[in-house]
Formats: C-alpha cells, sequence, structure tokens
C-alpha cells in the first residue's frame, strides 16, 4: 500500500529510497509551525496532510518529494 | 614490539558518562580504561602507548576540530597502527571509531582497526570508505562482548604490526568494504562459472566471486485511486503516546511498536499525551500532539468527505536509534497489521 512519509529531513528520505516524500515544518514540528497564531497553525497542518493525501494518489517510480507550498 | 595508539571515547576511557560526553579531545601515555583490558590482551607483542580520548557530543558538534587534533595526537607518537573502540551498540562512538580510522588511514598511511556490533551507524560509514587500511572487526551489542572483542582486536594487531598480508573478508572475519581484489586460480572464469551453474542446480552452496550489493530498494506502491472512500491510517517514529507512557517506550533504541485507539476522538489534547524519544526536543509536541498525529486535519478531512475514514488507531514507537534490522522488522510486522486491517494508504510522520 502507498505511503507518504512527511519528514523535515526529506533529502534524508529520499537518499534512503522512501516513495512518498513531504516536506514538514523542522524535526521537532514536522506538521505545523508553533511560531504560528493557533489558527494559521492548523491550516498549514491541513495543507501538509492534503499534500500527503495528494501523494498517496500520485503514481510515481522513483523517491519524489513533495512540497506543500507549491502543490 | 609493536607501538600502538589506542582511541576511546571518554566513558571507555574512564572520565565519564553522558555528563562528561562534551569534554574535548585529550592524550594519556600508556593504556588506560579500556586499554588497560587491550594492553593485556596484547600481552608482549604489542604496547598501547597512548590513549588518546574524546567525548562523544564533542567529536559531532566540533567535527573538524576534534579530528585534527586526533590525527595530531596520533602524529606525534608515530604508532605502527591505531586502534580505535570497541564502540559496540553506541551510534555516536562507533561513528567517530570510523571517521578517525579513516582519517588516520588517509593522513598517517597507517593501518586501522575497530571494532564494533554489525548495526551500529559506524559500519555503514566504514563500508562506504572502501579503505583497504581500515578494518572493522564485528562485536556483541554491549561491553558485555569486551573480552572477546579485545582478543580479535589485539589478534588483528599483531597481524598487522608484523606487516602481515590480510586475506578477504569472508575468511578473515572483518566486515566487507565492498572492495574488489585481484587473485590467481587454477581454473578460467568458464570453468568456474560452469561449476557454480552445477552447483546451483544440484542445490550446493555458492558464493559469488562478485556479490550483488543489497541496497533493499522497495518499489513505490501503486496509488490511492479512491480518496474518497479510502481507508487512512498514521504511523508515527515521532514517539506520541498517552500520557504517562503506558507501554514504557524507552527514548532510544526501542524494539516494539503499539498503536493506540482514537476513535473516540477528534483531536489530541496537551497532558493527555506526550511524546517520548530521546532524539529531540520533544515540548512543541507535548504542547500539540498534532504536530506528530495530525488528528484535527484528518478529522476536517473525514467529515468533509476528501478521505473515506480514517483508521480507529494510530501506529507508535520513537524512531530514535533504531536499529535497521529492528526497524525492517518493525516496518514488517506494521505493514501487516495494516493491510490485515484493509487500509488503503499511510500517512508516515517522521522527526
Amino acid at each position: 500500500m502507498p505511503v507518504a512519509q512527511v519528514s523535515a529531513m526529506y533529502p534524508l528520505a529520499e537518499q534512503v529510497g522512501a516513495s512518498r516524500i513531504v516536506k514538514g515544518v523542522q524535526i521537532p514540528h514536522p506538521l505545523g509551525d508553533p511560531g504560528l497564531p493557533p489558527e494559521t497553525d492548523s491550516k498549514l497542518r491541513r495543507k501538509i496532510v492534503e499534500t500527503a493525501l495528494a501523494a498517496l494518489k500520485t503514481e510515481v517510480h522513483e523517491p519524489t518529494v513533495f512540497s506543500p507550498d507549491n502543490s | 614490539m609493536t607501538n600502538i595508539v589506542h582511541v576511546v571515547n571518554q566513558f571507555f576511557a574512564g572520565i565519564g558518562g553522558e555528563e562528561k560526553a562534551d569534554i574535548p579531545v585529550g592524550a594519556s601515555d600508556g593504556a588506560i580504561g579500556a586499554g588497560l583490558g587491550m594492553q593485556a590482551a596484547l600481552g608482549d607483542r604489542g604496547k598501547v602507548v597512548a590513549t588518546i580520548f574524546c567525548g562523544d557530543n564533542y567529536f559531532h558538534a566540533h567535527a573538524e576540530e576534534a579530528m585534527t587534533a586526533v590525527v595530531e595526537e596520533i602524529r606525534s607518537r608515530a604508532p605502527a597502527l591505531v586502534i580505535a573502540g570497541p564502540a559496540f551498540g553506541s551510534g555516536r562512538y562507533g561513528v567517530a571509531c570510523a571517521e578517525i580510522c579513516e582519517s588516520v588511514s588517509q593522513a598517517l598511511r597507517i593501518p586501522c582497526v575497530t571494532a564494533m556490533y554489525p548495526d551500529n551507524p559506524g559500519v555503514e560509514i566504514y563500508r562506504g570508505f572502501h579503505n583497504a587500511g581500515v578494518f572493522l572487526l564485528p562485536t556483541r551489542e554491549t561491553a558485555a562482548g569486551m573480552q572477546e572483542a579485545l582478543a580479535a582486536l589485539a589478534r588483528f594487531a599483531y597481524r598487522l604490526g608484523d606487516g602481515e598480508e590480510i586475506g578477504p573478508a569472508r575468511e578473515e572475519g572483518y566486515l566487507p568494504r565492498n572492495i574488489r581484489r585481484l587473485e590467481r586460480t587454477s581454473t578460467t572464469g568458464a570453468e568456474r562459472a560452469t561449476e557454480m551453474l552445477l552447483a546451483t542446480l544440484a542445490d550446493e552452496p555458492v558464493v559469488s566471486e562478485i556479490p550483488i550489493e543489497n541496497w533493499d530498494r522497495v518499489e513505490p506502491a501503486a496509488p490511492v485511486t479512491d480518496l474518497a472512500h479510502a481507508n487512512i491510517a498514521v504511523v508515527t517514529t515521532s514517539g506520541v503516546v498517552p500520557w504517562g507512557n503506558p507501554d514504557g517506550f524507552r527514548t532510544y533504541r526501542n524494539t516494539s511498536w503499539r498503536k493506540y485507539n482514537v476513535s473516540e476522538l477528534k483531536a489530541l489534547e496537551p497532558k493527555q499525551w506526550e511524546a517520548v524519544h530521546g532524539g529531540y526536543n520533544t515540548s512543541f509536541m507535548n504542547q500539540n500532539p498534532h504536530y506528530g498525529v495530525p488528528l484535527d486535519a484528518l478529522r476536517d478531512l473525514e467529515a468533509e468527505n476528501v478521505i473515506g475514514k480514517l483508521y480507529p488507531a494510530y501506529y507508535v514507537l520513537p524512531g530514535n536509534q533504531g536499529a535497521p534490522s529492528v526497524m525492517k522488522r518493525i516496518g514488517h510486522e506494521i505493514a501487516a497489521d495494516l493491510r490485515a486491517a484493509g487500509v488503503d494508504g499511510v500517512l508516515l510522520v517522521s522527526t
């Protein structure tokens, strides 16, 4: 089954051959940014999760990085 | 008598544990700490002329400075060879041993030998250097294997000190460095290939002359076709667990996983969940567990029918310092569980 891996260390994920990689924010908080107001932080988290779901729907043949900024 | 410099971390130098991991590079004449055992194992065939030590954290935080200091300390003592470790399963120490052996071999052109557990991350670094002047011997995972590790290092040290030719890894017992060497044989390639073919057909063991490197490439799975009807699960290595860590996860080197039911929950509240992990600052995750398990976003997406449903539980283990072989087993176990549960796609959150 397909796996979308959210990781702030996405170059490492790419190097070891993960298939669907989603850029996380930072190592201690991949799914959001505690520096943002709570509402904006929640929106950012949703955006990253949506990017991961989009990655699950996408056919890939090699390690592929999906970026929440321009998905 | 071979003059040897021994390189150890602060713990095996007898200076202290984690609280002393920041000490810079130091040197002491003769053998100290674990080096006393090394000297005993060498007997009268080798002499530890000096012990160089460095804090586990210092070595990695001040990589260039530390390496220069180690190499200069060794150079000034002009040994015939260097022994680093044994590092057993200790990751920082193992990586330092592998990197020090490589740098010393390059700078001083003397043989170096180290020893550690085969799953130590230092082993991959050693393999990556492909250096014919560095040897890594396998040890047990913990210092319970100290005596046999020292004996094996001593045996290797005599032979290197005597300038003896060391044979291939599979005969000598050091871990392979993926170096290909020329050898003379009495039979031609065609004859050897035919022998191998016949042995294969007869189900007899066959050793390839050119082993194929096993990179463990995983073919990407086919995509989810219908997200609106898909069963989606979350797996995380962040270590987010119910408050109080009921299953007693360790902050590092875990060997098991758990799944926790969240089917009745719309969100993960702080003080009801916590992150157990020794490899990152867990305070953000403790304040907002959604940084590791995005239950809030997924519940919204479920309600909007963007996804069919969220699997009732999420899967977790703290991934810190996980041994690759253990992580591989855990991956297989979780995958089998997900498959049995009819999950269609996985969101894996890693820290």
